[in-house]
């Protein structure tokens, strides 16, 4: 066979043809498949590829007071940012110079925003004052890969602080964005106070944007197809029940104390004023967060976090008197004519203290006086003819003892003891009277927060009606509409209105003439109140007040708590008189009494017929 | 001299058209709106094709007043000369994209081993033409030839070029079965190729493809001892492979292997390439997204989407029309070419033809076949479209060549 002869030239050109051709063919047919077959799916492939998603944050709801005062609204703070890979080390005596930061510092940042990511862009340094900010941005050609971004924080207008209020904001952590669709890695939520329970009703709706990017992630503007692009939703402003002039001024008076005050509307259950000392400055904790004042606050002994005002759980001492009476009456024990004489000691198996006059007593004395005989006697014959639980269950409609549905987080719910709760906590049988006896004066394992000693006294002095205790009246929805929170309201049906005819004019009684006079009268004001003291086996006894006024027609209860503040009636009444007085007049006229408040040191003194509880040893 | 009439106008046309649409690809690739994010000296490089292309259409026809008889003598010496200036590019040359396969000459990098190929088909082919005698069934001539094409292999995978390695490699059976070879042994040297490439899919399709070639081989040639051998060096490389791929293999190796089989398995990765250039072929379309409109042109997802994957820039703007047009161009120059390869009496010129058209083919094969995920990605431009002045030119000069021995055919004949 020669290998020229043109048959075999021939059959190898054909040969090589085919191969060629089959080759070609097959080419064709895979580039079929992938832009006709497939077409569907790498055109969804190449528009994700080029579209990104970016969220714009909506403005976070604005918090008002009862007179439309401006509490709470929003500030823009201006960060600088950084892109790690883009950034050269050696910029960093140049930015540090511009920001006016220590070379260490932005070292030790920079160093962080790269172990986090080397390409992705993160803060640097947030809420930069305005000035530095301008600098920045005039010599951003001069450090590739530093950037800026302008965003918010929240800003607090007025003088009130409203620490325990308001709440602070921290970035969502993984916790938090599990558990709500709507929170994202990073977001800034409420984590206290209104922020946290109403976070969904503040937060608004994330806006989308889509941008157009290239392979290497830069945004090249938006995407020309804006169908599904969302505006941002602002969220819903809500308005307070608080008096911004009054809570200001309550939140003067319990610096440098320890304790809790409460002013409420006894009629609604709305908080005029909430105040628990000590205070955090929520200020700092918006914006850039300062991590030594945040240990602080987390780690200070006088954990100015935790919230006296609704959390706190102390036995209620003598504010607890005039429910006592309204029981007694209800079970026929005692008429608002029966007298009980005190001796000086009420013995039931061993003898407990009156620090009252020896004498014959009526309910009214008694409070006004606060004897204890009258109460103890009074819890005698509860526990004696087996009345326990229809004891705690009545109480328990005043508020006491049971979750109160205010819209703060974490509120304490007391302790009101039952017969299953003292064989829980003692064994069954294994508790007998003397557990039970000083109960009757608001003490033992009685216990309560202020909020709830001021629940219990707006329903005494409104006419025996159950109260919701409440900060939001009413909800702004961002076009304007405006919802109203339900008022709670409802009628305590064994309740009669002589029962607490009788308790008021004591405590009435108690201003005039008992503990509270000196401190607590104010001229053109009938004010009415019961003091309390709460054993401090540590130190100095914690001071209770709760009060009311007008008299005749109550507009506002002031509930009072001082931590280690020694007698009630020279501490938390002149507290509360002031706050009254400033509520209803707008002003206050006994200046000795502001200044002895504000200087107040605490001091026990034994000459003031206060102490109920001695322990006979 | 021959009238310029007698010159295969219909292959030149073809030259031009796909020039013309590498032109468009290369412009949209580099001077579209992806130009904000490429470096000043990409942004050079349709100017610089430009000029190639305008130089070589001077070379083209410039090439055409020479006849066979002047370069055909010349082609050992032309050979040597190449293999010294590829030894030279090895020692003093300059790297790019990590192959040290560029000499720098005056202004411009000139990649040495697209000359070299020229010079070993016209070397390998003259000395298996040289005389009557000479065929590639004497083992002899064969192993000669074969290491005519290996020593300048063996430099282009020292330059570390495996792209152009498998270019030169694939010369060895294209010029044997042209010399002389019988069909069935020539069958018999490609076939681990496809069953090493269907192995690593599947090593059943590898089992079952060495079964067939080695029927195919008994019934072209009728010769039991070479299908025997065909079936086990079929089953050799099965299980070869099966080793190679669990055992021998390092990860960094296997994640390439992966990223072919699967490019999902890494998308980011080894996977990117393969799934970025067929997202912008398959989002294309029937008609395409239109000139300088293609989001993965111009978002720069594509990479090197002026030379290795620049059919995806066609593909994309273009669709299938203008994708499945430029598949059809080759296709033409393909049959083209080997039809003037069996229209020459000369065996030198056939030869000659026949293996520039190969080489034409594998560039094409390899590039296409990577751009659609038919074939691992392999580096390697495509004739006459991709980006790159010396591959340009050098393709040029093989297309003259071909069109010179046809334009010179009757001459060149009697010379004979």
């Amino acid at each position: 066979m020669s290998i020229h002869s043109s048959n075999r030239t021939r059959t190898s050109i054909i040969a090589l043809q085919l191969i060629m051709g089959l080759a070609c063919f097959i080419i064709l047919g895979r580039v079929f498949y992938l832009q006709i077959i497939q077409y569907d799916i790498y055109d969804e492939l190449g528009e994700k590829n080029s579209i990104r998603q970016e969220y714009i944050e909506p403005a976070r709801g604005l918090i008002y007071d009862r007179n439309k005062t401006l509490l709470v609204d929003n500030q823009p703070i201006y960060s600088v940012t950084i892109t790690p890979i883009d950034f050269d080390n050696e910029n960093i005596p140049l930015l540090a110079d511009l920001l006016g930061e220590p070379d260490s510092l932005i070292n030790a940042l920079v160093n962080e925003a790269r172990r986090y990511s080397r390409f992705r862009t993160s803060k640097l340094l947030t809420d930069i004052d305005f000035k530095t900010f301008s600098l920045v941005q005039e010599n951003l050609w001069r450090l590739p890969g530093i950037g800026h971004q302008i965003d918010s924080k929240r800003n607090y207008p007025t003088e009130m602080t409203g620490s325990h209020i308001f709440g602070y904001l921290r970035e969502a952590d993984k916790q938090d964005y599990q558990q709500s669709e709507s929170i994202r890695l990073g977001d800034k939520i409420g984590k206290s106070g209104l922020e946290l329970i109403y976070q969904d009703t503040l937060q608004g709706d994330l806006g989308i944007n889509y941008l157009k990017v290239n392979a290497l992630g830069q945004s090249l503007g938006d995407f020309p197809d804006q169908r599904n692009s969302q505006p941002p939703v602002q969220g819903d402003n809500i308005y307070t029940t608080i008096d911004a002039e009054l809570q200001i001024f309550a939140e003067q008076l319990m610096k440098g104390k320890s304790g809790g005050v409460v002013a409420m509307n006894p009629k609604t259950g709305a908080i005029l004023a909430l105040v628990s000392s000590p205070e955090y400055e929520v200020r700092k904790l918006a914006g850039r967060i300062d991590k030594e004042y945040w240990q602080f606050i987390n780690s200070d002994s006088t954990r100015p976090l935790y919230n006296r005002a609704i959390s706190s759980r102390q036995p209620p001492g003598s504010t607890f008197k005039p429910l006592m009476g309204i029981i007694g009456l209800h079970l026929g024990i005692v008429t608002p004519k029966t007298e009980i004489y005190n001796s000086g000691y009420y013995i039931r198996g061993r003898p407990y203290k009156d620090l009252a006059e020896p004498g014959n007593y009526t309910m009214e004395d008694a409070i006004a006086h606060s004897s204890n005989t009258y109460f103890l006697h009074v819890m005698d014959k509860i526990a004696t003819s087996g009345k326990l639980n229809t004891w705690s269950k009545l109480a328990k409609d005043f508020g006491l003892g049971i979750p109160n549905k205010i819209d703060l987080p974490s509120a304490n719910r007391g302790i009101l003891p039952d017969s299953t709760y003292l064989n829980q906590r003692f064994g069954k049988g294994k508790w007998g009277l003397g557990d039970i006896l000083n109960f009757g004066i608001g003490q033992g394992l009685v216990s309560a927060s202020p909020l709830q000693i001021a629940q219990m006294t707006s329903s005494i002095v409104n006419g025996g009606y159950k109260i919701k205790p409440h900060l939001v009246h009413a909800i702004e929805k961002a076009d304007g509409t405006i919802n109203y929170t339900d008022n709670f309201v409802e009628k305590i049906d064994w309740v009669q209105s002589y029962y607490l005819e009788t308790v008021k004019n004591g405590m009435r009684r108690n201003v005039l003439e008992g503990s509270g006079q000196v401190y607590g009268s104010v001229k053109d004001i009938e004010i009415a109140g019961k003091t309390g003291t709460a054993q401090n086996p540590l130190g100095f006894s914690h001071g209770w007040y709760t009060s009311f006024a007008p008299f005749n027609d109550p507009e506002v209860v002031v509930t009072v708590f001082l931590e280690n503040a020694g007698w009630a009636s020279r501490s938390a009444v002149p507290i509360a008189s002031l706050i009254i007085e400033k509520y209803l007049k707008g002003e206050i006229s006994r200046n000795w009494i502001y200044n002895h408040v504000l200087t107040f040191e605490p001091r026990e003194d034994n000459s003031e017929a206060e102490l109920e509880v001695i322990e006979n040893e | 001299m021959n009238n310029f009439r007698d010159l295969n106008w219909s292959i030149i046309f073809a030259w031009l058209v796909l020039a013309t649409i590498g032109l468009f690809a290369i412009y949209s690739a580099t001077q579209g709106p992806v130009a904000a994010f490429l470096p000043s000296f990409i942004k050079n490089n349709f100017a610089k094709q430009l000029a190639w292309v305008g130089l070589s259409i001077f070379l083209v026809i410039g090439f055409q007043f020479f006849t066979p008889r002047t370069y055909m003598p010349l082609s050992y010496m032309f050979y040597g000369i190449m293999l010294i200036l590829m030894i030279c590019t090895l020692l003093f040359g300059a790297e790019i994209n990590g192959a040290k396969s560029w000499l720098r000459i005056g202004p411009a990098n000139f990649q040495t081993s697209e000359l070299m190929k020229i010079a070993t088909i016209l070397a390998t082919a003259h000395y298996l033409t040289s005389r009557r005698d000479i065929s590639a069934e004497n083992i002899r001539y064969a192993f000669i030839a074969v290491l005519m094409i290996l020593i300048p292999t063996a430099l282009v995978i020292l330059q570390n070029d495996f792209g152009t390695a498998i270019v030169f490699l694939a010369l060895i059976p294209v010029m044997l079965f042209w010399s002389g070879l019988p069909y069935g042994v020539s069958i018999y040297i490609v076939s681990p190729a496809l069953t090493l490439y269907l192995t690593v899919f599947d090593w059943k399709l590898g089992a079952i493809a060495t079964i067939f070639i080695s029927a195919l081989i008994f019934f072209i040639q009728k010769r039991v001892w070479l299908t025997v051998t065909s079936l086990i060096t079929g089953i050799i490389t099965v299980i070869g492979v099966n080793i190679a791929l669990t055992d021998i293999l390092q990860p960094h190796q296997i994640a390439r292997i992966t990223a072919f089989t699967n490019p999902a398995f890494d998308p980011t990765g080894a996977g990117w390439n393969v799934i970025q250039a067929k997202t912008a072929i398959g989002s294309g379309g029937i008609l395409g997204k239109g000139f300088l409109e293609g989001t993965q042109t111009q978002l720069r997802f594509l990479p090197e989407q002026w030379t290795d994957f620049v059919s995806c820039v066609v593909g994309e703007e273009f669709g299938f029309v203008g994708l499945g047009f430029l598949i059809i161009t080759f296709l033409f120059l393909f049959m083209r070419l080997l039809n003037l390869a069996g229209n020459h009496k000369h065996p030198f010129a056939q030869l000659v033809t026949v293996s520039i058209t190969a080489v034409f083919f594998i560039h094409f094969v390899i590039n296409i076949g990577s751009a659609t995920a038919l074939l691992p990605v392999i580096g390697i431009p495509l004739p006459f479209v991709s980006y790159g002045g010396s591959a340009f030119l050098t393709n040029s000069l093989m297309l003259a060549i071909c069109l010179n021995m046809d334009f010179h055919k009757r001459d060149f004949s009697i010379y004979r």
